[in-house]
């Protein structure tokens, strides 16, 4: 209950602006195609060697919380995830935002993110010395399975074809070996000079989400007929919340599978969202709406993304193992102070941690009534005409693809996998399964060879991959999946057959 | 008409023409880094740049660019190949990975790709261990896997980087066959590795810890360096505990341009660089966040990377 | 090309991908670096082989192909993003270059009749309002450091 005690100090008048404008800060510059969290932070680390310690740490803790929320503003307007933490949140939300329900999946996602990073944050206030052991049980083995459970989820991820999805998940696997392998040094596929630093994720990102859309607009030509004005629909911030409470299912998973799978260090806050999205979507009885503009799609994925916050700091702030690209940011941002996480942290500056800590609690709900306020105001992007959109759309695609490496091959890049994106999806290949595919390769890759050089060293390969009580569990996880999602294929081609039968 | 044209055409060259080198630097200056945001390579370069600005020193901002992957080897082939050699692109180095790297082959640069600046930093690599381990000394760890060869796991940030030459020369030194795990994800992932027990001990920078130790998780064994450091006069050097162990693997921090950046632009940034990491709040900064710092002019950058080029050469002969 | 046609050529350019890197992957050297390769390229070759083979028996059942109409709609829009993209964001600077394409995929894809000078007139406006915006956010606040070449 220390956390109370220093509530004070969040609310002192200059903590409290740098507060306001971290928050707000960091919602533009996660809306902002290309510009990461961890980006955002980074940007912001410069400003705080002017300020002391505690409040250049409210600054970066509330821009953390805000950026992340903020990619969903460009998921759901733009189609362009602004990290891989909000891919899923492109799934549906997007689609309700062309039908118009733009504000009311704004909303839904910053509610939902509200809900989930509070409920983070608490779990890092209450739970942190537990959760810490937990982060550490994750070895090279347990990741390895980990991925290769994200691997099961990508067949029936937002594909009608499940063979389609896999064969998009393999591509995608493959897209990540290009480069250099990490731990050989050795060249992987490099055929143009452009793919020597591999494929950049978040230029890989825009590529494969945003231009798709543009092409798309272009596709229809420049005599849409047909084509309506959309009508962006008010939507009540009351009835925002009501409709947030009557989908107890969606937030509950969303939050849970974000705080568990955001706390182990290196996998989690990238595919948090994926995995619960997934599995929302597996125990939803409404499973044939996702995918095609439902709300438990975005609070799924906007809960999980923001519960991830909080835990995502425990191994940081308790081991002095930045288990983030983002942590490892703010870990700097602690350093360039004198500051030392872990145990020097708690016992010595406690002003500054708690601070640090509460500056998150406020910064989600101020984050949430910015995002409130505005969010009927953004949805008005979806009126914009088609040809001003595709226009606007590829502009910023170029421009976000840049700005991540100051790096003219990641447009490049970018524009390559986009068109081919495009094309595969004509003949229907998806692009979120592609998307797990590059994230889950690298990760699945280096800790199974990781795990085997210590495996060769020690007990063997089958002792190390299989043994141990976290090994089975996950190893059963995995199955299970497997089984439900064949399970689920045979039921709904039997029913197929039925109808064709029938007709 | 006539006039016009040639007045745009005028204003055009000017804006497009190269830059003077009185002039230099009139617009800002980016510097790469080979490693991800975070790192300890980013950490330091980021304080070390924060003065350019100042009017004493190059009076425009160093922007950092990250080029992260493959323990370096993504940012300097770029660096070696794309970036312009205008002195607008600077980049950190780190010896001796780049220089190892290049030995060992499969990347488009070595020493003579690169024209260096200046040194800031210097971070030895030390041995660490969980701070429940069974071992209190290099000789308990060499003894164990005299005991058991090609057993003792160990962790680092990576082949052909400080701590990969620092395991290097330990075995070598002692004789016996142990088991280096690369991880990937650098310095932090091979801690969270001992940290967690996954591996028996590690390599790891001297900063990161110092900074463990602090916080309570693992116990420091000896430093690769030819003396122990100011940071932990409690911890021997290897040497000491009878492990012929020399400073080949301390990690050397600096600026560098590519080759072929005017002289005058080298002259000029080798003059004002050193004396913009010896500016006082730098200092400060470095010390409160546990790094070493160690300023070197570019003519003993010059001689230690010559230096360094021939002991590596020999080491890795055979791998 | 029929739909049918269309996936057929779709799955075999896929196919063919799949061939050429596991033959990359099972060829080149270090075996150790392309363990992994080699899994996903056996996997990948294996799905890729099967949905070719569907595509043949002209039973893909996702996935609509191109009409015509759409085909013509493309070519001007992805003619120009090639031109912007490739060639002249870097030879023109990001600015300069961004501003004439954003005008020109504007005016292509408006429905608005050309000959009206109203049209232009709001068609430049927009383009104009756009660029500032992204001259602010990127150049001012954020402070990329975009290739210039001229102007700005």
């Amino acid at each position: 209950m220390e956390f109370i005690y220093y509530f004070g100090d969040v609310f002192a008048p200059m903590s409290f602006l740098l507060l306001l404008i971290g928050t707000i800060g960091g919602l533009i510059l996660g809306a902002t195609p290309g510009l990461s969290p961890t980006m955002a932070v980074a940007l912001l680390i410069p400003f705080t060697f002017q300020l002391e310690a505690t409040q250049g740490l409210i600054l970066l803790g509330a821009a953390y919380t805000s950026t992340v929320a903020g990619g969903a503003v460009s998921a759901i307007l733009l189609k362009i995830p602004g990290a891989p933490a909000n891919i899923a949140t492109t799934l549906d939300g997007h689609t309700m935002a062309q039908r118009g329900e733009g504000a009311k999946a704004l909303q839904l996602s910053f509610l939902s993110s509200a809900v989930g990073g509070i409920f983070g944050v608490f779990l890092l206030i209450f739970l942190t010395p537990v959760l810490a052991q937990w982060a550490l049980a994750f070895g090279p083995s347990h990741l390895f399975w980990l991925a290769i459970l994200g691997v099961t989820v990508i067949g029936s991820l937002d594909s009608a074809s499940v063979v389609k999805g896999l064969l998009s998940g393999c591509i995608g696997m493959w897209l990540a070996t290009i480069g250099f392998d990490d731990i050989m040094g050795a060249q992987r596929f490099i055929f143009h000079p452009s793919l020597g630093g591999g494929i950049n994720i978040i230029a890989a990102l825009i590529g494969l989400f945003a231009i798709p859309q543009v092409l798309t607009m272009f596709a229809k030509g420049r005599h849409n007929k047909g084509a309506e004005v959309i009508k962006v629909q008010k939507h009540s911030i009351g009835a925002a919340i009501r409709e947030l409470v009557s989908r107890p299912l969606a937030l509950g998973i969303g939050t849970i599978t974000g705080s568990i799978i955001g706390l182990i260090p290196g996998v989690g806050g990238q595919i948090a969202g994926l995995v619960a999205y997934d599995q929302t979507k597996k125990f939803s009885s409404e499973k044939e709406k996702f995918g095609k503009g439902h709300p438990e799609g975005v609070i799924a994925a906007e809960s999980a993304n923001n519960a991830m916050v909080g835990p995502s700091l425990v191994p940081l702030l308790t081991l002095s193992i930045p288990g983030s690209p983002t942590a490892a940011v703010l870990l700097g941002g602690l350093l360039i102070h004198g500051i030392f996480p872990g145990s020097d942290l708690f016992d010595n500056h406690p002003d500054v941690a708690w601070t640090f800590i509460n500056s998150m609690l406020i910064g989600q709900v101020l984050m949430c009534l910015f995002g409130l306020y505005v969010a009927g105001l953004a949805a008005r992007v979806a009126q914009v005409p088609q040809s001003v959109m595709a226009a606007i759309v590829l502009a910023l695609s170029v421009f976000g693809a840049y700005s991540v490496q100051s790096s003219m091959g990641d447009v490049y890049v970018m524009a390559c996998l986009g068109l081919m994106m495009y094309f595969l999806e004509r003949f229907g290949f998806s692009a979120a399964p592609l998307v797990l595919g590059l994230i889950l390769g690298p990760i699945a890759e280096s800790n199974f060879i990781q795990g085997s050089m210590i495996a060769n060293a020690t007990d063997g390969r089958s002792a190390y991959f299989f043994g141990g009580a976290l090994n089975m569990a996950l190893i059963a996880v995995v199955l299970a999946s497997i089984a439900y999602s064949v399970w689920m294929e045979l039921r709904s081609r039997r029913h197929t057959t039925k109808e064709e039968a029938q007709a | 008409m006539k006039q016009l044209i040639a007045g745009a055409a005028l204003a055009l060259m000017s804006l497009t023409g190269t830059a003077m080198a009185e002039d230099y630097p009139d617009r800002p200056v980016m510097m790469m880094v080979s490693y991800g945001a975070g790192g300890a390579t980013d950490f330091q370069a980021r304080i070390v740049t924060m003065t350019a600005g100042n009017e004493d020193a190059l009076g425009m901002p160093i922007a950092i660019i990250n080029k992260p992957g493959a323990g370096g080897r993504v940012g300097w082939n770029w660096f070696a190949t794309q970036a312009d050699n205008d002195g607008y692109t600077l980049a950190a180095y780190n010896v001796p990975h780049f220089i190892a790297q290049s030995i060992k082959g499969g990347v488009s640069y070595s020493t003579d790709s690169f024209e260096p600046i200046a040194n800031w930093g210097a971070d030895p690599a030390v041995f660490v261990v969980a701070k429940d381990s069974p071992f209190n000394s290099m000789a308990d760890v060499v003894a164990y896997a005299t005991e058991n060869p090609g057993k003792l796991t160990f962790s680092g940030a990576g082949l052909f980087v400080g701590h990969h030459i620092a395991a290097l020369q330990i075995e070598k030194a002692s004789g016996v066959k142990m088991a280096y795990i690369p991880t990937k994800g650098g310095g932090a992932a091979a801690m969270k590795a001992v940290i967690a027990g996954e591996v028996l001990g590690g390599v790891n920078n001297l900063s990161d810890a110092f900074r463990a130790r602090e916080a309570g998780n693992v116990k420091i064994l000896g430093v690769a360096d030819l003396e122990r450091s100011a940071f932990l006069p409690d911890v021997p050097t290897m040497m000491e505990q009878g492990l012929d162990v020399d400073n080949s693997s301390v990690n050397f921090r600096g600026v560098m341009v590519p080759k072929g950046t005017p002289q005058e632009v080298i002259d000029r940034l080798a003059a004002t660089v050193p004396e913009m990491f010896a500016n006082g709040r730098v200092a400060k900064k470095m010390k409160a966040g546990g790094s070493p710092m160690h300023i070197m002019t570019r003519e003993e950058v010059k001689e230690m990377w010559a230096q360094r080029q021939a002991t590596l050469e020999e080491l890795l002969q055979g791998l | 090309m029929n739909r049918s046609t269309q996936h057929i050529f779709g799955a075999g350019v896929v196919f063919l991908v799949g061939l050429w890197i596991t033959w990359v992957s099972y060829t080149q050297q270090p075996a150790e670096a392309f363990l992994f390769p080699r899994l996903i390229s056996s996997v990948f070759v294996v799905l890729a082989a099967w949905t070719f083979a569907k595509a043949l028996m002209g039973r893909s059942k996702v996935g609509d192909g191109l009409n015509r109409h759409q085909i013509i709609g493309l070519v001007p829009g992805v003619l120009v993003m090639a031109i912007y993209v490739f060639w002249a964001a870097k030879t023109f600077g990001f600015y300069t270059a961004t501003t004439v394409t954003v005008f020109i995929l504007i005016s292509l894809y408006d429905p608005a009749p050309h000959t009206n000078p109203r049209v232009w007139a709001k068609r430049a406006l927009i383009t104009a309002c756009f660029m500032a915006v992204m001259y602010g956010l990127f150049a001012l606040l954020l402070k990329v450091y975009t290739p210039r070449e001229i102007l700005f």
